[in-house]
């Protein structure tokens, strides 16, 4: 009985993972560049996007600058990007590159499986999108395109969803 | 009859003639070279980021060669946009 129970939850995950059903981001605690904790559960509640980058990579510098501006135009609506660096990096190299180009949103230093966790996809930069509940909802790879931003990410700042959830529940009572 | 029908088929060859002429005269292929390409896994941005230009039909970036070969509609971009586009991804055009 029991064989059957646990077969029959092993073979539901399996065909979850599957068909790409919910996909929750893995935990993830780093220390930023500034010696802080950054914990991915500490956002909870908030559209994250991951942005998986190296100060090598060309492209990775050239989109930052717009990062700085959706950071500072989006996050009172929730967004919170998270900067992870991938190997070979070097911290001091990390921090003034951030310093220069005035980052505004937490920036750690990262290894090949830390990005492992969240993409197999290997192109630089990668940006990873995570929703309010914790689900990755999919990976841009490449420079983030605006239309890429209005199309995927946007939506889900939206509040409209949940107003318009609560006014179901209300006008229902 | 059939000398009316037969000019008006002329007529519509001779438009469909200029209209394929006047198309084939926008569409351009040139080849940019790219300097500091080495990155393989970066390299992916520049292509994308052409195919996302106006007017540009197709990209093709080959880090090994160092180069991009774009098609493109020149009444719709130049290519001095197209090299503006490159640069903007943080890889450079060779002079």
């Amino acid at each position: 009985m029991i064989r059957t129970i646990l077969l029959t939850v092993a073979l539901a995950l399996f065909s979850a993972q599957i068909f790409g059903q919910e996909k929750k981001a893995p935990p993830l605690t780093l220390k930023s560049i500034e010696g802080k904790t950054v914990r991915l559960s500490d956002y909870r509640g908030k559209v994250v996007l991951i942005n998986f980058w190296a100060t090598w990579c060309p492209p990775c510098g050239a989109e930052i600058p717009d990062l700085i501006r959706l950071q500072k135009e989006y996050g009172k609506e929730g967004l919170q990007i998270i900067g992870i660096t991938y190997p070979p990096e070097e911290l001091a190299r990390v921090r003034e590159f951030t310093r220069d180009l005035r980052v505004n949103y937490p920036v750690a230093l990262g290894t090949r499986e830390t990005r492992e966790g969240f993409s197999s996809d290997q192109t630089l930069p990668l940006t990873v999108i995570i929703d309010r509940e914790g689900t990755i909802r999919g990976a841009i790879a490449g420079i983030l395109l605006p239309e890429e931003f209005n199309e995927q990410i946007k939506p889900l700042l939206q509040p409209q969803q949940i107003e318009g959830e609560k006014k179901d529940v209300q006008k229902s009572n | 009859m059939y000398r009316r029908v037969t000019n008006f088929a002329l007529t519509c060859a001779m438009v469909l003639a200029l209209g394929a002429v006047t198309a084939f005269a926008a569409t351009k292929t040139t080849t940019i070279r790219i300097t500091g390409l080495k990155c393989g896994n970066c390299s992916s941005s520049v292509a994308k980021v052409l195919k996302a230009t106006a007017g540009v039909e197709s990209a093709e970036v080959n880090s090994e060669k160092g180069e991009a070969v774009i098609t493109y509609d020149d009444e719709k971009v130049t290519e001095a946009k197209l090299r503006e586009v490159i640069n903007s991804t943080g890889f450079k055009v060779a002079e």
